[in-house]
C-alpha cells in the first residue's frame, strides 16, 4: 500500500515517463540538443504556470523561466534521478523566483486600485463582475507573501500533495500544512471585501 | 484542512465538529479557512491568464545553447573529492591551476575598462550594481550572462512600433555600425534619453531577437542606464 502511494506521487510529479526521462537526460548531458528540446517542451508548460503565478510580471517570468532553464540544463550532471526531475526543476525554479522577488521590492497595491471599490463592483454588469472576481483573486495571490504564495499556488494549481510539496520546499509536511493554513486564512482576509454577489 | 478536504476519518470529523459548535474562535476560523480553501480552489481552475505564454525553445536557446556545447559532467561526492585532492598529484595539478587562474584574471582585469571591478560595477559617482557581468558589445555573440553590463556610443534612438518601445542602438565606436547592441527600454521611469554620440552604459538583460529580420542581441528590458559623456 505505501509503495503504491509513494509510486502515485512519483508519477504526479512527472511529465515523462520515468525510462523515457532517463534517457533523455542522459542524452542531454552528452550535450543532445534535441534532448534538451524535449525536456523543455515536457516541463516547461508546468514550471511556467510555477514561475508566472509566484513572480507576477510575464516579461520577468519569462527571464525567470530562461535562467531556471539554463541552470537546469547546466547542472544536469549533478541530478542523480533520486528525485522526480520536476521536483529538481522546480526547486531551482523556487530559489530563481525568491531571488528574484528578493532583488524586486514589489509594491503592494490595494485590491481597490486594480478592481476598483464595492459600491463600483455593485454597480458593474455580471459579466464584468466576473472579470473584476477573478482579477481580484489573482490579486490577491500574487500579493500574499511568497512562502504563503508558493503553496498556494502547489496546492492548488499543481494539485500537489503535502509529501510531494514538502520535497520540492525542503521542509517537513506539518510545515507545509500550517503554512497552508495561514495563507489560506490570509486569501480569506484579502478577499473578504469581495465577498457576496461579486 | 484535511477536515475541509474530507480527509479526516467520520469519528474524528464528529469530535472536531463537537468542539467548533461549541467554540466561537474555532468555528470562526473553520469558516475562514474554507472560505480560503475555497478561493484557493477557484485559483487553480484559473490557470496562467491568457497571453501569458512561456518562451519558445529556439528563444532560450538562443541565449543558453551556446554554453552547453560541452555536456555537463557529474559532480564529484564531497568524499571523493577530499580523497583525490589528498594525492600528492592532484594537490600539485591544483596549484597548477590555481597559478593560471590568477595569471588569467590578472591579464583578464588589465583589459577591462576602469568602471568594472569584481563581481558588481561603479557607476560614476553612482550607487554600486551589484550581480551584472560586464559584457563588450562585441562579446554579446559568445555572451551566457543573463544580467548584464555594457558600455558604447549611441548611435540612433528611435522608437520601434513592433516592439512598442524605445530602442537605442549602441555602438563600441563612433560611426563604426558594427557591432551593435540594441538596448529596448520598456519603462522609461527615471531613465535619461541619450543623445546620438554621447557614451552610456547600460544595465539590463542580455537577449537574443531571432524574430524574422532582426536577428540582433539586445539588452532587453534595460534597467538603468548611465550617460557618461555626452
Amino acid at each position: 500500500m505505501a509503495a503504491e502511494f509513494s509510486s502515485l506521487q512519483t508519477v504526479a510529479l512527472r511529465c515523462l515517463p520515468a525510462d523515457r526521462e532517463r534517457n533523455i537526460v542522459l542524452a542531454a548531458r552528452r550535450g543532445d540538443a534535441e534532448a534538451f528540446r524535449e525536456l523543455y517542451h515536457a516541463y516547461r508548460d508546468r514550471v511556467w504556470t510555477v514561475v508566472i503565478s509566484l513572480v507576477g510580471d510575464p516579461l520577468q517570468a519569462q527571464d525567470v523561466l530562461q535562467v531556471v532553464f539554463f541552470k537546469a540544463f547546466r547542472s544536469l550532471g549533478s541530478f542523480r534521478f533520486q528525485s522526480g526531475l520536476f521536483t529538481w526543476i522546480y526547486r531551482i525554479a523556487h530559489n530563481e523566483c525568491r531571488n528574484h522577488l528578493r532583488k524586486r521590492d514589489v509594491p503592494h497595491i490595494p485590491l481597490e486600485a486594480i478592481v476598483g471599490s464595492r459600491e463600483e463592483i455593485d454597480g458593474t454588469r455580471v459579466s464584468d463582475r466576473e472579470e473584476m472576481r477573478k482579477a481580484a483573486l489573482r490579486s490577491a495571490v500574487k500579493h500574499l507573501p511568497f512562502k504563503m504564495r508558493e503553496v498556494v499556488v502547489l496546492k492548488y494549481q499543481e494539485d500537489l500533495s503535502y509529501t510531494e510539496m514538502s520535497r520540492i520546499l525542503g521542509c517537513p509536511p506539518g510545515t507545509v500544512a500550517s503554512r497552508l493554513n495561514r495563507a489560506l486564512a490570509e486569501l480569506e482576509m484579502r478577499l473578504r471585501p469581495f465577498k457576496g454577489p461579486v | 484542512m484535511r477536515y475541509l478536504e474530507g480527509g479526516v476519518a467520520p469519528r474524528e470529523a464528529k469530535r472536531l465538529e463537537w468542539h467548533v459548535g461549541g467554540c466561537r474562535e474555532c468555528d470562526e476560523l473553520l469558516a475562514r479557512l474554507r472560505s480560503g480553501h475555497e478561493a484557493g480552489r477557484q485559483f487553480g481552475r484559473l490557470g496562467p491568464e491568457a497571453g501569458h505564454r512561456p518562451p519558445e525553445f529556439e528563444e532560450i536557446w538562443a541565449g543558453i545553447g551556446a554554453t552547453l556545447d560541452r555536456p555537463a559532467r557529474p559532480v564529484r561526492t564531497g568524499g571523493k573529492l577530499l580523497q583525490s585532492l589528498s594525492a600528492p598529484l592532484a594537490v600539485r595539478i591544483l596549484i597548477a591551476l590555481v597559478l593560471a587562474q590568477s595569471v588569467l584574471l590578472v591579464v583578464s582585469f588589465r583589459k577591462m575598462p576602469s568602471w568594472v571591478t569584481v563581481g558588481a560595477v561603479r557607476t560614476e559617482g553612482g550607487p554600486v550594481l551589484q550581480g551584472y557581468a560586464p559584457v563588450r558589445i562585441a562579446e554579446f555573440s559568445s555572451n551566457s550572462e543573463f544580467r548584464v553590463v555594457t558600455e558604447g556610443f549611441v548611435e540612433e534612438v528611435y522608437f520601434d512600433e513592433h516592439e512598442r518601445s524605445l530602442h537605442i542602438r549602441l555602438v563600441e565606436a563612433p560611426h563604426k555600425p558594427a557591432p551593435f547592441v540594441i538596448c529596448e527600454i520598456r519603462d522609461l521611469g527615471g531613465l535619461t534619453i541619450p543623445r546620438p554620440g554621447s557614451r552610456v552604459r547600460v544595465y539590463g538583460t542580455a537577449r537574443y531577437d531571432a524574430q524574422p529580420g532582426r536577428g540582433w542581441h539586445e539588452v532587453n528590458p534595460v534597467l538603468a542606464m548611465a550617460v557618461l559623456k555626452r
